[in-house]
């Protein structure tokens, strides 16, 4: 037997083990099963799949793909909670009512799936979303299939009207549990009625600094004329390995501003579909991703324009410091009906460590005349001329080059709107360039 | 001030400054002219600390201390200023952390406080003013989108910012029209003083008629081959420099 065989055997194993114990309110046990049949079929992804060669996927092989128990966490291991937001937090993928802190707003409702399926007395009407392409026929969904096969809770966000704010949640993923003990699924639903808007932040953190596996599914279904802002930290452990599948639809004239920020984990690999579905959809797709150490970020995002008109921005920034690996891997396809495509594409990658790796590819396939498409991609090291000019007015090295790392991601963080989020991920990323302190004193 | 003796310098191994013999004493202002290629911006960056420049024989002093021995930030701090001829745009570093991170870690150096956050603003304001800026520029990347003429104005504001010992203007008169020279001549002037020296390189004998030098030096083919008074730049402008490189041939 080989080694993904292997693998896929024992996927099958340790879901026969547990499948009594998976709340079928989360994922009816048919989805489960299917799910993990498909899975079984096509395998893991491996190294050897064209998309998945820059990911670091060693750790499948001594991970427990059983979900992980219940694990204690304090409040203290949070970070500070965002002004005017409902926290709903969820601890190795099961949600955690102690720490969080719920809110009315108008036309939101947050749910968790597996809370509220044991809840009988519960009149809710689930809004899943609508239009969401079956997971098996997405090109990259296997770890999205592991996720629905073995998930233990769901957050269901929901909102629908137009309040003259738009809604505010922040959905915090803490993983605790050892891969020799569990996996931590993150799951998150997100619909959007028409009309109606929503600011995410989805965060993903690690506690007790384990080697934690994270294999997240977040689901996002943008209506009509609807308006979502979702940004997304990946802040996971320094020894994680965390893996997230994003699956969106935008509806007709539809508005997703997708802003993530990755810095954590040792091993992480962040797949991304979004389908343009009706006429004059907008995406900004803004992804930055620090690597140190051996740190491996891989990036995966394919945007598919099924209808005319829409438009698509994407930009990565990358920094590879150390012996890190940065990759990103952007695909842009325009099909048949999609005339009017206005897709850019802006990645950049830097190299900032001798044995460092960046890896930038956009990637067109065009199947229309009628479109505008642009891209440029880059992967080079500082700039001399720039890093000698900080030096002659006084600015040591160490700084310069801080300083010119920070300048580098500004196309992203420019783009974060709320200022007390932006002042949190900046310290991330300051905390990320060692030695920071000097930094922090320019922000 | 500073002073070089027997300066020899290569660029990619091609000899440029070929024994080059130049004091400039506290309080002066010297100008070094000369035609294209004579080794004037490989004498400033030299100055500055630029890598890239093998300096094979000859020394350079300032303030008595072997300057070639200094990292480029330890002779900004110690107070040497490059003005740069082409400054560099930095988009995302932000014009005003710059400065302020500049002032602070030559303050450092001197074992002072960091600047108050509110004087330092008052101070730099002030100098715009004098540079005719726009307060709007300071929020700008470091000379993000800036005009030839922007960018020297920009360079000038950062050295009456810092106030540095020793001065030295790459070309900054290069690419100005006649009022932005002015002002940035204006802009220079105010920082002359009998503690601070200037060494202005230059093509044109134009913007000495705004700063006006205690003494000139013609550079040709990596040496200084004359040196005089401000009348030199003047006959320099009337007889061209083919009368300086055809003595020194």
């Amino acid at each position: 037997m080989n080694a993904s065989a292997a693998l896929s055997k024992r996927v099958l194993d340790e879901y026969a083990a547990v499948r009594q114990s998976l709340p079928a309110g989360v994922v009816s046990p048919e989805r489960r099963q299917e799910a993990v049949q498909t899975l079984a079929a096509r395998g893991l992804p491996s190294t050897r799949d064209e998309n998945w060669r820059y990911t670091n996927l060693r750790p499948l092989e001594r991970a427990r793909f059983a979900p992980a128990g219940a694990s204690p966490v304090s409040e203290s291991n949070l970070p500070a909670r965002l002004e005017g937001f409902a926290r709903y937090t969820f601890v190795d993928g099961v949600f955690a009512p102690d720490l969080s802190s719920p809110q009315e707003q108008k036309g939101l409702t947050v749910h968790s799936l597996r809370r509220t399926a044991q809840d009988t007395t519960s009149a809710t009407i689930f809004h899943l979303p609508r239009a969401l392409p079956a997971l098996s026929n997405l090109p990259e969904a296997r770890l999205a299939l592991l996720n629905e096969a073995f998930a233990t809770d769901t957050a269901a966000i929901h909102v629908s009207g137009t309040a003259p704010q738009p809604a505010r949640v922040e959905v915090l993923f803490v993983a605790v549990a050892g891969a020799d003990t569990g996996t931590s699924y993150p799951r998150v639903q997100v619909s959007l009625d028409p009309a109606s808007r929503l600011v995410l932040v989805e965060r993903h953190i690690g506690a007790g600094g384990g080697a934690n596996f994270v294999n997240g599914l977040v689901n996002v279904d943008v209506g009509r004329g609807a308006r979502l802002t979702h940004y997304r930290l990946q802040q996971a452990s320094v020894r994680a390995t965390w893996l997230d599948t994003l699956s969106a639809v935008l509806a007709a004239d539809a508005r997703y501003a997708l802003l993530a920020v990755n810095t954590g984990g040792l091993s992480a690999r962040s797949t991304t579909h979004v389908q343009m579905a009706g006429p004059g959809a907008e995406l900004t797709l803004s992804v930055a991703a620090l690597g140190d150490r051996q740190q491996v970020q891989d990036n995966f995002a394919l945007v598919e324009h099924i209808a005319p008109r829409a438009r698509t921005e994407q930009i990565f920034r990358g920094i590879a410091s150390s012996r890190a690996r940065v990759a990103f891997n952007g695909k842009i396809v325009v099909r048949e009906a999609a005339a009017g495509t206005d897709s850019r594409q802006s990645l950049r990658g830097l190299l900032a460590g001798p044995e460092a790796e960046i890896d930038v590819r956009p990637q067109l396939e065009i199947y229309t005349d009628d479109v505008r498409c642009s891209h440029g991609a880059t992967a080079g090291k500082l700039d001399d001329n720039m890093l000698f000019y900080l030096l002659s007015r006084g600015l040591s090295p160490e700084v310069a080059q801080r300083l010119l790392k920070w300048a580098f991601l500004e196309d992203v963080v420019s783009k974060i709107e709320l200022p007390e989020l932006r002042r949190q991920i900046e310290h991330d990323l300051a905390g990320q360039m060692a030695d920071a302190a000097s930094l922090k004193e320019l922000l | 001030m500073l002073k070089i003796e027997n300066l020899h310098v290569r660029v990619d191994g091609k000899e440029i400054l070929k024994g080059l013999t130049l004091t400039v004493p506290t309080g002066e202002v010297h100008a070094v002219m000369g035609p294209n290629g004579s080794g004037k911006s490989t004498l400033a960056n030299v100055l500055a600390g630029r890598p890239g420049y093998e300096i094979t024989a000859g020394s350079v002093t300032f303030q008595g201390r072997d300057l070639l021995a200094l990292a480029p930030e330890e002779r900004a701090r110690e107070g040497v200023f490059l003005g740069f001829q082409y400054p560099v745009e930095i988009p995302g570093v932000n014009n005003v952390y710059l400065l302020k991170a500049a002032v602070n870690a030559a303050r450092k150096h001197r074992g002072l406080d960091e600047v108050d956050a509110f004087e330092f603003l008052t101070l730099v304001r002030e100098k715009m003013r004098l540079m005719s800026m726009e307060e709007s520029m300071l929020s700008r990347g470091v000379n993000e989108g800036f005009s030839g003429g922007e960018k020297k104005r920009n360079e000038v504001l950062q050295m009456l910012v810092l106030e540095p010992r020793l001065a030295i203007l790459d070309e900054t008169d290069s690419g100005l029209d006649i009022d932005a020279l002015k002002i940035v001549a204006n802009g220079v002037n105010t920082l002359r003083s009998p503690e601070r020296s200037l060494v202005l390189v230059t093509h044109y004998q134009r913007l000495l008629d705004y700063i006006v030098p205690d003494h000139v030096h013609v550079l040709v083919k990596g040496r200084i081959a004359r040196s005089g008074d401000k009348s030199l730049a003047l006959e320099l402008e009337r007889r061209g420099y083919d009368w300086v490189t055809g003595e020194a041939a």
